[in-house]
């Protein structure tokens, strides 16, 4: 009864509140948007270095060759020389070396050459057909064959570079024999074939060799000499080719301290720690997300002082309502719960509707990183240990709220209040 | 039935009030008059268990009111008196039955909502139950307050100045309901006033001077 009344009070003068509740919705909806896209863009970033200790590639910024290599976000370094990466990628030290090969993209999904493994290391099984083995035989990642409605047999042309518009390479076509199963990693948004079908898109122009040469962008892979033969496939084997980054599992755990000195200084290469790049990304973002986290609290703040003038102000008007409760046999107590429901009430509203809130900018959010990095957020992932605390703090800051109001109306002096109506 | 032996209060030490004993049985009435600023609706308070006198004691059904504690008396003053004020206050959030139900729901822990719309309609308000209390007429209202002090068959029904603000005609009309209800409900009625227009109408006087 006395939840019951509270509930009709809340809406029978609905503009006392409306401020307080939308304040609230405000932040808990902020909170909410950046505890989920925090924990689940670490989540997807931390996923995806897993397994990889360090990433050799041409010079250039250490970050820029993990987002480049690893997460497929930005332009690769450059290339490096495969013959000179062969031979760290035999040493003794290291497990399973990954190269890589950037080559063409098919409507804006980057076809990457690259080996067996790399289905491998991000736990992505063939769910229909087959693994590449031939020159321009790919495999999808599960999330293109959704998005493109393609199956196995299907065949396209590349575009040149990243960019969807790029040139058109209608020399080769290429074939998909498999499509990969969901991982949740970057893999599910590339499109994975041989090394040499990259090198061969390239090398073997034939008659279009100048514009080949005034390609120039960094990081794509080109032939040096074209002195091969047109009719038959280029092989792994082909000596003086580039690639673009390799990735590096070692076995002996030294190898990752000593190698970044090493290749420095011995070769025109760098390798980078994932782990390290992906740490100091974090700490920048960190700072972004921390001062929005803080205006998120002073809103709440605001919102909890909004509430309080609220209760305060309809308690004033409420007095004589007040007094007639006890007349008819109400306690003390009940009027203070009756202050303290309507507060929780309110309360519990905006963190109901906020929490809903911040998952539908969660959706508008993962639409454009989808379109922008190929990155999506689920709206429908419940941190109960995070947003429970949001909760407690949200009613925390109702009952702070309502707590003087709600004295109040315990002390209330019934007579004098009756007396003087 | 009602009866006060000896009761003094103030609010001060300057200013006592010694309040007259009274003694009304269930079913009769007793009016205190007086003029204004004399304690009329301190001693009405004090009956209704709202304010605590300084000495004195009052029996309602045989049993000292003062002697109770304050929650036992909270829930005391809700079954045992009713109360039809001056001015009506209502929960304005509510309509005119839940207003009633509420009264009942505080004072026995159960919505007696048949009890309920028998009175009104004994009240002639049964058409008013599901509209808000601000949209009925001062009349109305007062009607309705007097529907909401008798929902749990009280043993008093006190009544401050309940015609003041009425004409003569309505001023009757709940004179008359005040009484006879309280007959039916077997209530001792109280009333407070200083309105020459119902003082000639009952014979039972206690005067504050």
């Amino acid at each position: 009864m006395i939840a019951k009344l509270a509930w009709k009070n809340i809406w029978f003068k609905p503009l006392n509140t409306i401020l307080s509740v939308i304040l609230l919705i405000s932040s808990v909806a902020i909170i909410t948007t950046l505890i989920l896209v925090e924990k689940q863009f670490e989540e997807k970033f931390t996923k995806n270095i897993d397994g990889v200790d360090l990433v050799m590639g041409a010079q250039g910024s250490p970050l820029q060759l993990i987002l480049s290599s690893v997460y497929h976000v930005d332009a690769p370094t450059g290339n490096i020389s495969y013959d000179s990466a062969k031979v760290w990628m035999q040493h003794p030290f290291v497990e399973k070396a990954i190269p890589l090969a950037f080559g063409d993209n098919y409507r804006g999904f980057k076809i990457l050459g690259t080996t067996a493994d790399y289905l491998e290391k991000y736990e992505a099984k063939i769910a229909d057909g087959k693994i590449f083995e031939n020159n321009f035989e790919v495999v999808l990642g599960s999330e293109i064959a959704q998005k493109l409605s393609l199956s196995v047999g299907d065949e396209f042309y590349g575009s040149h570079g990243d960019a969807a518009e790029g040139h058109v390479h209608e020399e080769y076509i290429y074939k998909i024999v498999g499509i990969a199963s969901p991982t949740g990693k970057v893999v599910d948004n590339l499109i994975l074939c041989t090394i040499p079908s990259v090198w061969q898109m390239h090398g073997d122009h034939g008659a279009t060799e100048s514009e080949n040469l005034s390609h120039g962008e960094e990081g794509h892979v080109h032939v040096e000499g074209d002195d091969h033969d047109h009719h038959q496939d280029v092989t792994i084997d082909e000596p003086g080719m580039e690639i673009t980054a390799v990735l590096l599992k070692f076995r002996n755990k030294m190898g990752i301290v000593t190698w970044p000195r090493i290749i420095a200084q011995n070769t025109k290469m760098q390798v980078a720690s994932p782990a390290l790049e992906v740490n100091r990304l974090f700490s920048l973002f960190g700072i972004g997300i921390q001062a929005l986290q803080y205006l998120a609290y002073g809103i709440m703040l605001i919102s909890g002082i909004s509430i309080f003038i609220a209760l305060y102000n309809t308690l004033k008007e409420r007095k004589n309502e007040f007094a007639l409760l006890r007349v008819n046999g109400a306690k003390r107590m009940q009027l203070t719960q009756l202050v303290l429901i309507e507060s929780l009430l309110l309360c519990i509203v905006g963190f109901i509707f906020g929490t809903i809130l911040g998952r539908v900018a969660l959706v508008l959010i993962s639409n454009s990183a989808e379109q922008d990095f190929k990155m999506s957020f689920n709206p429908y992932e419940f941190l109960w240990n995070k947003e429970g605390v949001l909760f407690l703090l949200t009613i925390g800051v109702g009952i702070i709220a309502a707590l003087i109001p709600a004295i109040k109306a315990y002390k209330l002096n019934i007579s004098k209040t009756l007396a003087n109506a | 039935m009602i009866s006060t032996n000896k009761i003094t209060f103030s609010y001060n030490k300057d200013q006592v009030f010694h309040m007259p004993d009274l003694y009304c049985e269930a079913g009769s009435t007793i009016l205190i008059t007086g003029d204004s600023g004399k304690g009329k609706t301190t001693y009405l308070h004090i009956l209704g268990g709202l304010l605590k006198p300084t000495s004195g004691a009052i029996e309602i059904d045989k049993e000292n009111m003062l002697a109770l504690s304050e929650k036992k008396l909270d829930k005391f003053r809700g079954k045992n008196i009713g109360i039809v004020f001056q001015k009506s206050h209502f929960v304005s959030a509510l309509t005119v039955l839940e207003n009633l139900e509420m009264a009942s729901w505080l004072a026995t822990g159960k919505k007696n909502s048949a009890r309920a719309k028998k009175l009104l309609e004994q009240l002639d308000v049964a058409n008013q139950a599901n509209k808000l209390p601000s949209q009925l007429s001062i009349g109305q209202q007062q009607r309705v307050s007097i529907a909401r002090a008798l929902i749990n068959e009280p043993k008093v029904l006190l009544a401050d100045e309940p015609t003041s603000s009425l004409d003569d005609k309505n001023a009757e009309k709940v004179i008359e309901l005040l009484t006879s209800l309280s007959k039916e409900y077997k209530a001792a009625l109280v009333i407070v006033t200083h309105d020459s227009r119902i003082k000639e109408k009952f014979i039972n006087k206690i005067t504050l001077i």
